[in-house]
């Protein structure tokens, strides 16, 4: 063979590289990438990506709209008993799983009998779910162990099941008895839903490609994305390049502020921000000296800069005021807010029974390592403090450090700056988590409060059925938190996604939000125009 | 031959040695490492008696020799437990990103080879030449360049600015994976006659390959050329060139053989350390391969994906370190597999 022929050979060897390769067969392609593992089994999954990939394959009984109010979606009505226990749900008819078998009240039952029985997921929701009775083929009652108000809240998460396919693909022998697996490994890469999207492939840790329901049972929108792929990446250089060639229309939350600028200079990539229900605490240890005086705690809230912190540190983001975050439904907007005040903070700290040891009582605020920008506050709060005297130490740490300081009275840092979000769109859920008894030694409270009023007084709340009534009960709740001080309540959360807004319409970005996880990521609801990407490709 | 199978006898011997070794190491490192698995897999919100389930569920209430036991009396049945971050039997997921691994690191490895070796031996011919200095200036970025700067310079040079070759996955969408036969889609597609999709998938291995193999490449090239250096030094070289040999003869048949003895030895260890290390390589390419699995195990304490993916690297070791054993043997008698069989 000639030297030219080699040549010639390998030059068309390197063109067929470069230029050969098949182009998305989807018409209107949505690519969208998540921190992994995502987890489509709805007894499962419930972190980020599964919560988004859940709402895209499942029906739930309610839906929230905007204000995170219930609606009916396969729910058509439903009654609940004056005394509470007893939830009716009357189901709607003709709704059809993805293989063409109708959803019926036996499909609701083995849901929560499954997902209570598993325990994992958002099973935590549902703990109080006594048992589910079967009235009818589209009737089924819900008998809870004792009242609670927000149940239609807390349906948000309850994603049903196709019976029949998922007891078709039990694999026995298993951890569950009878049930064997319960359908775990089959449930791992497929679907067994009725939602909007349907499970096309999904080659676990890499991506999720949905497909859509074209005979779905509510109006899609004609420019809705026909394939939807969450693949698995968070890598800033692989996302900048994605975006920068049309390949992935919408980012993920986890980008650093350095990425999101350089996101925002790509032509027609902008960065839609809404608030997320998320708040940054530091939670005050209340039987740790110093931070058990109460003095002490109001001076430390005086001394501390949140203008700085919001402005310098967590730009885009609000003020927190009072313990629940201002964009769920529930928070009292009337709930004083503390500013920086060095003499209020003097004042406060001078009538502490540690005033004149201030050098014999440290403060330790531990906080989780990532994201970076916890330290930055960390360091803020230490020059803080030390104006007004107070002597603090930091201690960073990985996460699952933090949860297991967290998990002892004694190992328990007198501050611990940690990111809380409620488990269901209502103040109740923040404040349960956050301060009842029950939540001392996990990671959602460092404040060690057990204080039985409060523990009463949240009870009585959640036990009530009436939501206006109930919300007047949170305010009190709320005023009842602050007059103890027992945090410091930094900021609400944005939550931040680069997305193409040259030929992709994302309601969230409008500012049309729904304050619970995931549901802002419906396909159903986001258009995509393949053709405004052809002309910004040529 | 029967001093070959001999030879790999011995080694097979070895390694069950060194496998138990590494799987007892593992096994105890691993679990006495902070954090409960059961309850980082499952959350922290899940009930305690769901954590309990779990933790019963793969013996973590054992004591720690019954629980090695329990562990052993599966791998010897081909079950590796399962993963607590896919949920998934282990054995199936080594299945799935052990080939794309493999795969990333044989075509790491023809970069290394061709590139490594030519401009090992170039800059060996034009030895203290401006070739040689430019070559030596090139192979020292190479080195002291960690894989995953070169992965985010390529991403950045040809997925950002000239946007000719893709940087995420192993297929474009749309493109229907072949057939699982050898688990690396370039040999599947080969095989199954799908020769766009063999195109496709080489455009995706040309990064992170090229990433990953520019160190070893480099440090190929410094080696061949110290080699070749050396061993245009000796008699048996002048005595060829008193004799009239061509030049050329000379270089490729008396000169690149031997040296490329110490390169081959150096491109075996880099080859297995390549699947091992290539964690932020496949992050940067979103390449589902092994290394990434095995961080991911590391960082979220799933403890028996973690102890399978080391137990698989360290296979991979011996089996490359016997191969380049048996290569070394056969260009040259004298040392490897000769001085073993010998006895010495």
């Amino acid at each position: 063979m000639s030297k030219s022929v080699k040549i010639l050979l390998v030059t068309l060897c390197l063109i067929g590289i470069l230029s050969l390769g098949a182009a998305s067969a989807a018409e209107r392609p949505f690519n969208t990438n998540w921190s992994w593992p995502t987890y489509i089994d709805p007894a499962v999954g419930s972190d980020f990506s599964s919560s988004v990939a859940l709402v895209n394959l499942y029906d739930t009984l309610f839906y929230p709209d905007f204000t995170g109010d219930p609606q009916p979606h396969v729910a058509e009505n439903w009654e609940v008993s004056t005394d509470g226990l007893n939830w009716t749900v009357h189901l709607r008819q003709g709704i059809k799983f993805h293989d063409g078998t109708e959803l019926t009240a036996e499909d609701v039952k083995f849901t929560m009998d499954r997902l209570t029985t598993i325990g994992e997921g958002y099973a935590y929701l549902f703990k109080g779910v006594k048992s589910t009775e079967v009235i009818d083929k589209y009737s089924v009652i819900f008998h809870l162990d004792q009242p609670f108000g927000p149940f239609e809240t807390v349906l948000y998460r309850f994603y049903i099941l196709n019976k029949d396919l998922v007891m078709a693909n039990i694999k026995k022998p298993g951890p569950y008895g009878d049930m064997g697996d319960y359908g775990k490994q089959y449930l791992l890469t497929h679907d067994a839903g009725s939602g909007p999207y349907i499970v096309k492939e999904f080659p676990l840790e890499e991506y999720l490609l949905m497909t859509i329901n074209s005979n779905y049972w509510k109006s899609i929108d004609p420019n809705a994305p026909d394939e939807y792929k969450m693949i698995g990446t968070c890598e800033p250089v692989t996302v900048r390049t994605g975006m920068s060639r049309r390949e992935i229309e919408l980012g993920d939350q986890w980008q650093p502020v350095e990425a999101l600028e350089a996101l925002a200079k790509i032509d027609n990539v902008k960065i839609g921000a809404f608030p997320n229900g998320s708040s940054h605490y530091y939670m005050l240890n209340t039987k740790k000296p110093p931070t058990d005086d109460i003095h002490f705690r109001k001076a430390m809230a005086w001394a501390l800069d949140y203008k700085t912190a919001i402005d310098k540190i967590f730009p885009g983001c609000t003020q927190s005021r009072g313990p629940v975050n201002q964009f769920i439904p529930g928070a009292d907007p009337t709930i004083f807010q503390y500013q920086q005040n060095l003499e209020k903070a003097m004042a406060e700290l001078k009538q502490s029974k540690y005033y004149d040891q201030l050098d014999e009582y440290p403060v330790v605020v531990a906080f989780p390592s990532v994201p970076a920008d916890n330290e930055k506050m960390a360091l803020l709060f230490m020059s803080n403090m030390n104006d007004i005297g107070i002597k603090v130490e930091t201690l960073k740490v990985p996460w699952a450090s933090i949860i297991e300081i967290m998990a002892s009275e004694e190992t328990s840092p007198n501050v611990a700056g940690v990111n809380v979000a409620p488990h269901y769109p209502e103040a109740g859920s923040l404040l349960e988590s956050r301060y009842k008894s029950d939540s001392v030694a996990t990671w959602e409270q460092n404040e060690w409060l057990l204080d039985p009023k409060f523990d009463a007084m949240i009870e009585d709340a959640l036990k009530t059925v009436n939501r206006e009534e109930r919300f007047v009960k949170y305010s009190q709740v709320q005023q009842y938190i602050m007059d103890l001080c027992p945090t410091l309540f930094i900021f609400d959360q944005m939550e931040k996604h680069p997305y193409q807004a040259g030929y992709i319409d994302w309601p969230a970005s409008r500012g049309e939000v729904i304050p619970v996880m995931g549901y802002n990521f419906a396909g159903r609801f986001i258009k995509v125009y393949p053709e405004k990407r052809a002309e910004m490709l040529k | 031959m029967g001093k070959i199978i001999k030879f790999i006898a011995k080694r097979l011997v070895y390694s069950v040695f060194v496998l138990v070794g590494l799987s007892i190491l593992i096994f105890f490192i691993a679990r006495v490492m902070p954090g409960n698995p059961a309850r980082m897999a499952l959350g922290a919100r899940t009930p305690e008696w769901a954590i309990e389930r779990l933790r019963e569920e793969m013996h973590l209430d054992e004591p720690l020799y019954i629980q090695y036991y329990y562990w052993v009396k599966g791998a010897l049945h081909g079950n590796f437990g399962t993963s607590l971050v896919t949920r998934r039997s282990v054995a199936e997921d080594i299945k799935v990103f052990f080939p794309a691994s493999l795969e990333l690191a044989l075509y790491a490895g023809i970069f290394m080879g061709i590139i490594g070796i030519t401009l090992g031996t170039i800059s060996g011919w034009y030895s203290n030449t401006w070739v040689d200095n430019l070559v030596r200036i090139i192979s020292y970025m190479g080195i002291i360049t960690p894989s995953f700067v070169f992965a985010i310079f390529f991403v950045l040079i040809f997925g950002f600015v000239l946007q000719i070759l893709p940087t995420m996955g192993r297929l474009s969408p749309g493109v229907v994976l072949p057939p699982s036969i050898t688990g690396m889609v370039t040999f599947d597609a080969l095989i199954t006659g799908r020769f766009n999709v063999f195109f496709d998938a080489l455009k995706h291995l040309l990064l992170p390959a090229l990433s990953l193999a520019m160190g070893p490449l480099s440090q190929g090239a410094r080696i061949t050329r110290a080699t070749f250096v050396d061993n245009a030094q000796k008699d048996y070289i002048a005595n060829e060139r008193s004799c009239g040999i061509p030049e050329r003869t000379i270089m490729f048949k008396y000169l690149l053989k031997p040296s490329l003895i110490p390169t081959i030895t150096v491109f075996g260890m880099d080859f297995a350390a390549i699947i091992g290390n290539a964690f932020l390589v496949e992050l940067i390419f979103s390449w589902p391969g092994l290394s990434r699995y095995g961080m991911n195990a590391m960082l979220q304490k799933d403890l028996n994906a973690m102890i399978a993916v080391v137990i698989v690297l360290g296979l991979m070791f011996i089996i490359v370190n016997t191969i380049v054993d048996l290569i070394v043997g056969y260009l040259d008698p004298r040392i490897g597999l000769g001085a073993e069989m010998s006895g010495k």
